[in-house]
């Protein structure tokens, strides 16, 4: 598994917009993408769990990836978060 | 009559159709074929997706994209692998389509409106949209097509979901009353869209008329009558012809200059707090910003924002405007604006301690930071750099070397900006306001804050209810002060600004005017307005009335003939 640490930065947090583009980005890869924040994990596969979480901007997340593809889904991953996910 | 939120503006009469709640209680049942029941279910999300498809396209085409996205929403939620996929399950162990479907929204719905956020309390009401229209589908209920209402009705409902909103006829509705929902909420988003009066939020009101009640919909006061009387109608219908002519004479004023009635140009610009902001400057046709309160990078965040971080913002900001002047105010903390990472000392009193200029110049690294950020904004349009809270010239003189020690700095590492990038002073300091003479020899501009100088002028906290009688812009003093500040810069040929809320005030325009304010900044929705105001009054006649205001001895008596002078 690797993971890496990243902030959200986009004014409006994980809601519904970039929750969805940042599950878009994640679900083809077929290792499992989950985003640990407050010492939980929520399956990045799904805009329901990723909404739930209720990120704020400026709130720390760790995203882990395992699987076959696990280096590649964390770098789309984490360069989406840092590039303000699409706001 | 009947009191509500007024949502959206305006006044509407007409005839009642009350949107019935279907009653969509099932009986859960055990499911024998299970592969039957998926089916079932699955047929359902698709016609979900199609139709919801459809309206979320009628509803780009009539309103816009943003309010689209609420129902693609919609669609992304029903396909989430947590909803489909945990319906789904509930459905392979054995439960009915509908069971599954209420069962797993009702968990969200939970979840979501027990967040601290307000955003993300709007999404339970999406899913509760979401939950109503699945199981409409699955029960076969179908709902009256609103599209086909009678011309003149007045649509009553618990709520109206944004596939019914969708299919509103801006035509046919008239008004718009509800049970639930307030400002931010989506109907009331899609009524201002649309330009339908909309009071949300009356108590019963479901309950309370039947098909083809007459009813007023009075959306500025968040009034409602039902089946009024001869007189009341006859008001209301006077007051929505007024209404109507009022908007159509503010409409006019799109993309016209800002001129009083003798033709003299002045400026009309917005104030905002965020980039984004500056697109609905340009939406509401403001001319310029104002006033751009830098707070926001350094309030939403954890961190000092970095250059980087503010140069993406003021630049934003900036070729958002495309040229039109922006003022960008340094950071403008203390007081009562606190930024926790920044550990500033607590005060005993922070009005007049350690905030706005005084803070920056006394942290000249992080100032040199925003002051960087800028300055290289200023490559990409005509930005200004407006100093707050400033009382003596020193402060305007130290901010002054600063950015000249910046231009040499990007001079030679050749980094592009404006080199006649201005640098103003807010006036907003009794100290700023009686030196604002020798302020106005090295300032390029003046912008007066009214909040701020009229409540060191009065030395008077607004937010204390014992001395807030105090807070006015009317009282003499700082009507003298307002008028000496704008003579000061007029003499030495320099701009004077106001970027405080009596810049919109219909009561204070003619004695700006009069004393020769060169540029008003106010919010984006009352730009039509002012300008309106503005064009009504000649020089000559706001000098007279400023003569007459300015000889009065009181607050009252002033308020008193400016109101009874203004024009709206």
């Amino acid at each position: 598994m690797v993971s890496q640490v990243v902030k959200v930065t986009n004014e409006q947090g994980m809601h519904m917009r970039p929750a969805s583009l940042f599950c878009q980005t994640v679900t083809p890869f077929s290792s499992d993408v989950k985003v640990v924040f407050n010492g939980t994990a929520y399956d990045a596969k799904s805009v329901m769990m990723l909404m739930s979480a209720c990120i704020k901007c400026g709130a720390e997340i760790e995203i882990q990836c395992d699987g076959p593809d696990e280096a590649e889904a964390l770098k789309k991953a984490v360069e989406l978060v840092e590039s303000g996910l699409g706001d | 009559m009947f009191k509500g939120i007024a949502a959206s503006r305006g006044i509407g009469i007409g005839s009642v159709c009350v949107i019935v709640e279907h009653d969509l209680k099932f009986e859960a049942k055990k499911i024998e074929d299970i592969q039957a029941e998926k089916e079932r279910f699955n047929k359902a999300v698709e016609e979900f997706i199609t139709e919801t498809t459809a309206q979320a396209e009628d509803i780009r085409k009539k309103i816009g994209p943003k309010e689209a996205e609420i129902l693609e929403g919609h669609i992304v939620m029903i396909s989430d692998p947590s909803m489909a996929g945990e319906m789904t399950k509930m459905i392979d162990s054995g439960q009915c389509a509908e069971s599954a479907v209420e069962a797993v929204c009702d968990m969200f719905i939970g979840m979501f409106s027990k967040m601290d956020d307000d955003m993300m309390r709007q999404r339970a009401s999406d899913i509760s949209d979401v939950k109503i229209s699945m199981l409409k589908i699955l029960l076969g209920i179908k709902d009256i097509d609103i599209s086909k209402v009678a011309p003149g009705t007045v649509l009553v409902a618990k709520d109206l979901t944004p596939s019914m909103t969708s299919q509103i006829n801006k035509e046919n509705v008239v008004g718009i009353l509800t049970e639930v929902g307030g400002k931010t909420s989506h109907s009331a988003i899609l009524a201002r869209a649309l330009e339908i009066p909309a009071v949300l939020s009356v108590p019963d009101i479901t309950k309370l008329v039947k098909d083809k009640d007459t009813a007023i919909v009075d959306g500025t006061e968040g009034n409602v009558y039902i089946n009024p009387e001869g007189d009341v109608l006859s008001q209301y219908i006077l007051k929505r012809e007024e209404f109507i002519k009022k908007q159509s004479e503010l409409k006019g004023f799109l993309g016209k200059e800002t001129k009083t009635l003798d033709g003299d140009t002045v400026e009309l610009f917005c104030n905002i707090g965020t980039p984004k902001d500056a697109k609905k400057a340009i939406e509401c046709d403001g001319e310029g910003i104002g006033l751009f309160r830098s707070e926001f990078l350094f309030m939403d965040n954890n961190h000092m924002p970095t250059e980087d971080e503010q140069f993406a913002a003021y630049k934003e900001a900036t070729e958002i405007m495309g040229g039109k002047p922006v003022i960008i105010r340094t950071l403008d903390i203390g007081g009562d604006k606190d930024i926790p990472y920044l550990n500033m000392k607590k005060e005993e009193n922070p009005f007049l301690g350690y905030r706005a200029v005084r803070y920056c110049l006394g942290n000249k690294d992080s100032y040199m930071i925003q002051l960087r950020a800028i300055v290289r904004a200023s490559a990409f349009g005509k930005v200004k750099i407006m100093i707050p809270l400033v009382t003596c010239v020193d402060e305007l003189r130290a901010v002054k070397e600063l950015v000249e020690e910046i231009k040499k700095d990007f001079d030679e590492q050749g980094i592009a900006y404006d080199k006649d990038i201005e640098v103003g002073c807010m006036i907003e300091t009794p100290a700023a306001s009686l030196i604002a003479d020798i302020l106005a020899k090295e300032a390029d501009f003046f912008s007066i804050g009214t909040n701020d100088l009229t409540q060191y002028t009065m030395s008077v906290d607004r937010g204390n209810a014992d001395v807030a009688y105090l807070y006015s812009t009317f009282q003499p003093s700082v009507l003298r002060s307002i008028k000496n500040i704008i003579e000061c810069g007029r003499k030495a040929g320099i701009p004077v600004g106001m970027c405080g809320e009596a810049a919109a005030d219909p009561m204070l325009i003619p004695l700006l005017i009069s004393f020769g304010l060169t540029e008003f900044s106010v919010n984006p929705v009352l730009v039509l307005t002012a300008r309106c105001v503005i064009s009504k009054w000649s020089k000559e006649e706001a000098d007279k009335l400023a003569e007459k205001v300015m000889a009065l001895d009181n607050e009252k008596e002033i308020v008193a003939l400016l109101k009874e002078s203004a024009k709206e």
